[in-house]
Order: structure tokens, then sequence, then C-alpha cells
């Protein structure tokens, strides 16, 4: 059985971002990028409403995820790394690199997706770029938001589906 | 002699850092003047001049007026075709000092015409890819062919009205000027096609249930209504664009809905004929309901409706309802379906019964039969004990996938169980929390009516605050409904919540004070960043008592009248005497965030001779210490006037001056009291972020013991970059928290805390947990 974490530590660098109660939805992902220079590594947080992420996996692979209820699909987490894949892409001098998913957990109604990109030699890079395109294929409206943190730096990317990368030149 | 002493004593007085900036002044070139840049500045240029309509306290003044539209309409659902077809005669009252030339009336089903402007306005490039779906409707399918089609306007002797169509709004062309004063009625007919609102997010409309061939309607915006005119708009007629929602009069209503006989049917407004349309078995159940105050009662049950599904009565039945003299309401919404499962129970709100009522269709269930009706309960007493008491008979909560919108009386909620009828935590307190918010609604905007067009924030950031309370309320109330949680898994409300908007990216944030059309995220703009800065006026700036007689004094004020922000940041200065300026302007007229943080920490010790500095200051101006008055000295650690032996020691015990002095002014039994500090710390708080907040810190000492100390706001008002304390104790200090809870939306919590904290970010501490060290 797998249980909602509570979460009892500050959170400095990603907090829980806001949605709607009431009149409307609003169709937000906010995504955290920050250079970890102890590990040479970006460590990327991605939260993402479950709703929203439950509806993309049933209509793109016909699964009912049932994202952080007892009965969880086991397959559920195989299908949001696949979609994730395919739907958030990082590009190190414009080259697509791999990232590991080292996993996920729930935050009330938002599921927070750990990747990490490790050893990226950081001081010989010029560009990263992040291609956000989650949701955009369900949601019209779907925003995605990407902050980068480096070396205390920081830069915001608001990413649609017209608009889908954000580049940061080093 | 005695005059150079006191003369050099009150020059001691300066800090050290305005006398460097005296030394350096030749050097610095002549600052251009500026206008009073100050974060305290009273609000003078935003806010208007107050006047005999609105007073300076923030109440309505001596000529304050509005206007009243009274409708009389006959309303019939045409539900084999999804068409609504509507008669009404509306009678405005002219109250407003003003003569009126014309009329305007809102069309807002216009917004959803083929020719609308609203789809419009919008740009947008060419994507990567389309959805199928969004494709075929973009290029392949006609638009839905939604919008009012006038048949007729005409005056109250039958005679045709010109009129002018502009959007979503309709001039009447009036012969003659209303004047002040007077009243004037005309009758509009209308038809037009019902979207379907799980489609494109339509406020109202209806829900194909294709198992059972049904629909369940939830309507609204569904007749012509008036335009507000105002002391402070004149007519407003901004357009109806989709985001920014309704402003409207109060009024008195009667409405005669005609829909299939088998359909059940709820509204705004007191149902009149209920032995008409009620089964003899509804109206025993309605007698019960009337007196159950624990639970709800079922007046359709799930069984009844399910068999009523299967059929579709050609026959017809008229449903009729009218408002309480006395009650005006605003808007008219009503919902209706033969799906609909019925249940109702009695509230007592100061000793007066009130009807709270849920109706579903079964797809619903369990979760609305077990939930809705103790919502609305629940949300009626907490609402009324922070505001006023509900004046309506009724408040109904309709379950409709997807939504969650609000009208007098009457609201459509989402939370939708899975077709197994399981539901998961997420939906559960989905639900809870949309019913709270959209039940709230009848206080602000239903009866504390502000203008939504303009400020969305106005009844959005208040109802989204006043939720936060109530949900928190529901929990105390129903501790088995919301276990295994301690308190209510609130979304909005709590300061740490607002960060990542407010930390955001300044191109894309907009202040609170904006029309919703124009921001960015309506979400966070209107009702979380709102919601939590009452929230902490409430708890961290104001208290409890101040805040919530503020807060009620306004609501009780306004309540069935019009008011403007300024008559809210009024009122809640008014009532309180806390001068809160400077947070209206930077939460509210500002997209400033709050950092503040410990920037240094210094450690001093009393010591006897002068400091390096003061002897410096001295020889400048060529005096000796014979020439001083007795004064004490503080050293540095650390500087060339530290020396080892200084530390720990009691003040009197190093400094002789001061030791004099205790002799000369103290009694033997004083000095025995007095304990003496032996540790002092100079502490530099600094304010990267933009907006004052009270400076919350707390000291921890050697010891382990903790002192806390709230230094008001005002403590920035001279100094908006930094300002310092000098801090004295008996115990060392072995550390310094700003904000220690997370009461003020600090955007940045690293630099809270000295000595600074290596804390493991999240992102490690998840790694960590997964990989194992």
């Amino acid at each position: 059985m797998k249980k909602m974490k509570k979460k009892f530590f500050v959170v400095l660098m990603v907090l829980p971002f806001l949605a709607f109660t009431g009149a409307h939805k609003f169709y937000v992902s906010v995504t955290n990028i920050t250079y970890s220079a102890k590990d040479d590594a970006l460590q990327v947080t991605t939260r993402i409403f479950i709703d929203d992420l439950e509806k993309v996996l049933q209509e793109r692979y016909g699964i009912d995820a049932g994202l952080a209820t007892e009965w969880e699909a086991e397959l559920a987490e195989q299908h949001i790394k696949k979609y994730l894949r395919s739907k958030f892409v990082v590009y190190l001098d414009e080259k697509p690199v791999t990232y590991e998913f080292l996993g996920r957990e729930y935050d009330n109604d938002v599921v927070i997706c750990y990747l990490e990109i490790a050893k990226i030699n950081f001081s010989e890079r010029s560009s990263i770029t992040v291609q956000n395109e989650v949701l955009t294929d369900l949601f019209d409206e779907q925003q995605n938001i990407v902050h980068f943190k480096w070396h205390n730096k920081k830069k915001s990317f608001v990413l649609v589906r017209e608009n889908n990368k954000g580049m940061l030149n080093l | 002699m005695n005059k150079i002493k006191y003369y050099f004593a009150s020059i001691l007085f300066l800090s050290g850092a305005v006398l460097m900036a005296q030394e350096e002044e030749g050097k610095e070139e002549r600052k251009p003047g500026h206008y009073n840049q100050s974060r305290f500045k009273q609000l003078y240029e935003e806010f208007s001049t107050p006047n005999t309509y609105r007073s300076a306290s923030g109440a309505p003044g001596p000529d304050y007026y509005q206007q009243q539209a009274d409708y009389v309409m006959d309303i019939e659902l045409d539900d084999k075709n999804a068409k609504l077809y509507g008669e009404e005669t509306i009678t405005y009252y002219n109250n407003s000092p003003d003569d009126l030339e014309f009329l305007w009336v809102q069309l807002d089903q216009n917004v959803r015409a083929k020719d609308s402007k609203s789809p419009l306005r919008n740009g947008g490039g060419v994507p990567l890819a389309y959805r199928t779906s969004s494709f075929s409707s973009e290029y392949l399918t006609e638009p839905f062919e939604g919008g009012f089609h006038i048949d007729y306007v005409k005056d109250a002797n039958g005679k045709p009205l010109s009129y002018t169509i502009n959007q979503t709004m309709m001039r009447i062309n009036i012969p003659n000027a209303l004047k002040s004063g007077q009243q004037t009625s005309f009758s509009i007919k209308w038809w037009y096609n019902i979207p379907n609102h799980t489609i494109n997010r339509a406020r109202s409309g209806y829900e194909y249930f294709a198992k059972d061939g049904n629909r369940a309607y939830v309507i609204a915006q569904f007749f012509p209504r008036m335009a507000v005119y105002s002391d402070v708009e004149g007519w407003q007629n901004h357009q109806f664009w989709g985001s920014g929602e309704f402003a409207l009069p109060f009024g008195n209503y009667e409405v005669n809905i005609t829909v299939p006989a088998d359909h059940i049917l709820d509204a705004t407004g007191v149902l009149q004929n209920r032995k008409e349309v009620f089964t003899k078995d509804m109206m025993k159940r309605y007698e019960q309901a009337k007196k159950s105050y624990d639970k709800p009662v079922l007046i359709v049950t799930q069984e009844e409706a399910e068999a009523a599904e299967k059929g579709f009565a050609e026959k017809k039945k008229t449903w009729k309802f009218k408002t309480e003299p006395g009650q005006m309401v605003r808007d008219f919404g009503f919902a209706t379906s033969r799906k609909f499962i019925w249940d109702m129970q009695a509230v007592k709100i100061s000793g007066k019964d009130v009807m709270a009522v849920s109706l579903y269709p079964k797809e619903g269930n369990p979760l609305w039969e077990d939930l809705s009706t103790k919502a609305v309960a629940s949300t009626l007493k907490s609402y009324s004990e922070h505001t006023f008491d509900y004046p309506y008979h009724k408040a109904i909560s309709v379950h409709a996938k997807n939504q969650g919108m609000e009208y007098p009386m009457i609201c459509w909620n989402y939370g939708r169980p899975r077709e197994d009828g399981t539901y998961d935590d997420r939906t559960k307190y989905g639900m809870i929390s949309v019913i709270i918010h959209e039940v709230g609604h009848n206080f602000f905007p239903m009866i504390v009516n502000s203008d939504e067009r303009q400020w969305g924030w106005m009844d959005e950031g208040l109802d989204t605050f006043m939720q936060y309370v109530a949900e928190q309320e529901f929990g105390e109330a129903n501790p088995d409904v919301i276990a295994p949680n301690d308190k209510y898994p609130s979304r909005r409300g709590e300061p740490s919540k607002i960060v990542p908007y407010m930390s955001g990216d300044q191109d894309y944030i907009s202040p609170i004070m904006s029309n919703p059309e124009n921001v960015y995220q309506l979400g966070p703009n209107a009702y979380g960043k709102p919601a939590t800065a009452l929230n902490i006026l409430r708890e961290t700036v104001m208290g409890r008592e101040l805040f919530d007689h503020a807060f009620k004094t306004y609501s009780q004020r306004w309540k069935f009248k019009h008011p403007t922000p300024e008559d809210f940041f009024r009122t809640m200065e008014d009532a309180s005497a806390v001068d809160l300026d400077w947070y209206w302007r930077g939460w509210f007229y500002t997209t400033d965030y709050v950092d503040i943080g410990v920037k240094d920490v210094k450690k001093y010790y009393v010591s006897n001779k002068p400091t390096k500095e003061m002897e410096e200051y001295m020889a400048t101006r060529n005096l000796t210490e014979a020439d001083l008055p007795p004064l004490v000295y503080l050293a540095e650690e650390g500087s060339e006037d530290y020396s080892d032996d200084l530390k720990g020691k009691a003040p009197s015990e190093t400094s002789t001056t001061l030791k004099a002095y205790m002799m000369d002014n103290m009694t033997e039994e004083e000095r025995a009291k007095v304990q003496e500090p032996k540790y002092f710390y100079e502490v530099t708080f600094d304010k990267p972020g933009g907006i004052p907040m009270p400076l919350i810190v707390e000291y921890t000492y050697a010891d382990g013991t903790t002192e806390n100390v709230t230094y008001p706001p005002e403590i920035w008002r001279k100094n908006d970059a930094e300002v310092k304390r000098v801090i004295s104790s008996q115990k060392e200090l072995v550390g310094i928290v700003v904000d220690p809870k997370l009461e003020t939306a600090d955007i940045d919590t690293t630099n809270n805390a000295w000595p600074l904290k290596d804390e493991k970010s999240d992102f490690d501490q998840f790694k960590e947990k997964v990989k194992g060290k």
C-alpha cells in the first residue's frame, strides 16, 4: 500500500504552487532545474497536477493509473517515465541528454517527479535548453513554468504549446 | 564644561554609519531630489478622494445609492433540443442623482456566439502538433451556434424599443431619459442553444450522460441582465470576455420555469408552488428535512432518480420561484434534470432555520450523499460567524462535472467518484473545498456585491480567505471525515503556498489590483495571493481579534451594497486603528515580495577604555577623556579594542564609570537585584524584498532557551534596506532565525538564519531516500 507522504521539512527550492479552487481550473506545472556544484549535476523537480497527469495517461496509454490511491497501478511509474521522456527534454549545448528518473512523491493534489542529469561538465557548457511540452498535448491552455537556478542566478520561463523551449545561455 | 559634555553626549547618539557618511560627503556627487518614496506613505495618490457617496471611513456615505432591477420571467426548457426560451419584464429603478439617456443590458451568452470576439483576442503561433480534437474543432467543424437570439425588446405599452448590440452588451435606446428617482419597465423575449459545459468549460450548460441519454442542466447567465450603474463606474459596460465575471444590481425576482414533468429542479428564490410540483412522498420527506438538524433527509432517492432516468416525460411542469421581500438577489440560477437525487437538512443560524440542500445525479454517489449537504451546512455556520447571518432561506450545492460556479443560493460543484463508486482523497477534498468555496460566494459577491468584472480578487480573494478559515473549522468539527489528517488539507491560505508565485518571473506577475482579463495567472493572482495576504494580516500583522472585528465590520457595512477595494482597505483600518497603507501598497498594488534576512552579527563586551574609533574621534576634536562625561564603551570581539579578559564579565566589573554610576544612583539593595548582561550583539537584519513586514525573530541562547521578539513593520520606515538592533543578554547568543514559523511568505529562507544553516535541499533529501546513503 502506497501512502500519501507527509512533509515535515521546510521546503526551500520547490514549493507547492497554486492551481484552482472555485470557479476555474488552471493548467500549470512548475519545474525547478537547479545546478548542484557538489555533484556537477542538474537536479530537476517537476510538479504536475495528479488529475491532469492521470487524464493524459488515460488518453495516451489507456491506463487508469489511480495515482496516490491504495490501488495505484503498478505500471503507473513506467508510464509516467515514458510520458516525461517524450515531453520533457533537456539539451546541453543544443544536444539532447538523458536523465535518470529518481522517483516521485505526492503532495496534496500534486505529483513531484525527481530527475537528475549527472556529471554535465557545467563549466564547459555554453547553453542549457529545456523543452517542456508536458500536458500541452491535452490542454490548449497548459502553461509549464520552468525556473533555472545556478550559482545564485535565476532565470524563469513560461512555456506554452507554441513556445515550448527555453534556452539559457551560460 | 558641563555644556560641552552634554553637547558631546548628544553627538554620541549618532550612529557610526552616520558619522562615516558625513566624512565621505564631500566626495559624492549631489543626488537629485525625489518625491516621497517611503513604503509607509499613505495611499492618497492611489485612492480616490472620499466623497458623500463613499466615506473616508470606508462606510457608505450619506448620499450612497444603488440601482435596482426587478425581473419577472417565464422560462421554458426544450430538453430534446437543448434550447432555452425566455421572456422577461425588467423594472429598472434609477436611484442615482443622474438622468439616464439609455440603459445597458448584458448579453453574456454572446461570448459563445459564432461572431464572438473573445476567441480572437489571444495570440499564438503554430504549435509543434495539434491534438486531433483541437485540430478538428479549430479547422474542420463549425463553431457552436451559441449566443442570444433576441426576438424583441418592447416598452411597457408593448411598443418596440430600439436597441443596439455591441458584443455582450445591449444598449436600450429609450425615447426619453430615465430621470433620477424614476422607474421604467420593458420586456425582452429571447432564446439560445444551451452549450455542453463539459466541452468548453462554460460556466453553465448541460452535461450529457450517454449511458441513459439524459442531460443534467446547470443554467445561469441565461437571461439579459441589467448592467450596474454606480457612482464609481457610471455604467459598468466592460465587455464579458470570459475571465472577468459579473457586475449585477440587486432586485426582486419572480421566475416561472417550465421543464419536462419528470425533472427535479431547484433555483434561486422561494419555491411558490411546492404542492403542485412535489409528490405526496416528497412533501412528507420535506417536512422531515425541515426538522432534521444533524443529517440530510432524501427528498428524491437514488432509486427514484434511476427510475426517472429511464423515461422521458412529454408532459410539462412549471416550477415557480420568488425572492422574499427585503431579501433581494443580484442574479438567478437553476439546475434541472430527471437524473437528480435531492437531499436537505436544516441549519440553525442565530435562531433562524436555513435549509442546506444538495442535488446530484447518481454518478456523484456515494460521495455526494455523504458529504455535500454536510459541507453546505458547515459553510453557512462558519461564514455567518465571521461576517453576518446568512440571510436567505436555503443554500444549494449541485453536482456538475468539472464545475465550480456560484449564484445566489445555488452553486455547481465538481467531485465525481469513479464509475465503480470508489474515490480518492483528492476527489473528496476537492469536492468539499469547492463546495465551501462556492457556497461561500453567497457572502462574497452575492451579498457583499463587489464588481467582479473590474476586481476579480474582491470576491475570489475574500472568499478564498474565508474558505481557508471555513475548511479549518470544517476539519475541527468533523475529525472523522478528515482522518487520518489532523487538520483539513487546505490548498490555499498558508503563507508558504504563495511563495512559488510571488518569487516567480516578474514579467508574468501582475499586481492584485489588476483587471482579471489582463493577468497572466488568475488563480494565484485573484484567489491565492489575496487570500494569503488576508490570512497573514489576520494571524501575524493584526492578530485575530482586531482583524476579525474589522473584517466583520466591512461585511456588515457592505452587505446588500456595492463596495470598492478602497471601501475594504479603509474599513479594515477604520475598525482596527492599524495603519495598513503600507500593507495594501506592498501586497495589493505592487508585485513586490517578502524577503527578510539576518545579515551580520557582531559580538561586543563592555570595556573601560575608549575604542580606537572613539580615540580618533576625540583626537580630531582635541578632546581628552577628562573632557568627557562618564561613558561606557563596547569593544567588538576580534578588534584591537578587545582582549579575552573582557569576555563573560559583568559590565560593572569592567567599567569603572558604570560602577561609580551604580554606587551613586542605586541603593545596595537595588544593586543586588540588577542582573547585568554580559554579552552584547549588534545584529544587522536586511530586507532584499520590497514588502516591509513585521520582523519576527527567534533568538536562541547557549543554555537552549529561546526568546521571540516581533519588531513592528515600522522598523523599516527609515531604512528600507537594512536595520540594526543591539541585543544584550546574560547568556551567550548562539542562533538567530528570522520568521521561524514561516508566517510571512518570505520567498528566500536561505538568508533567514545565523549562523547559516547548511540544510540539505529537497532534492538531495529525496535522492538519499530512494538511493540510500
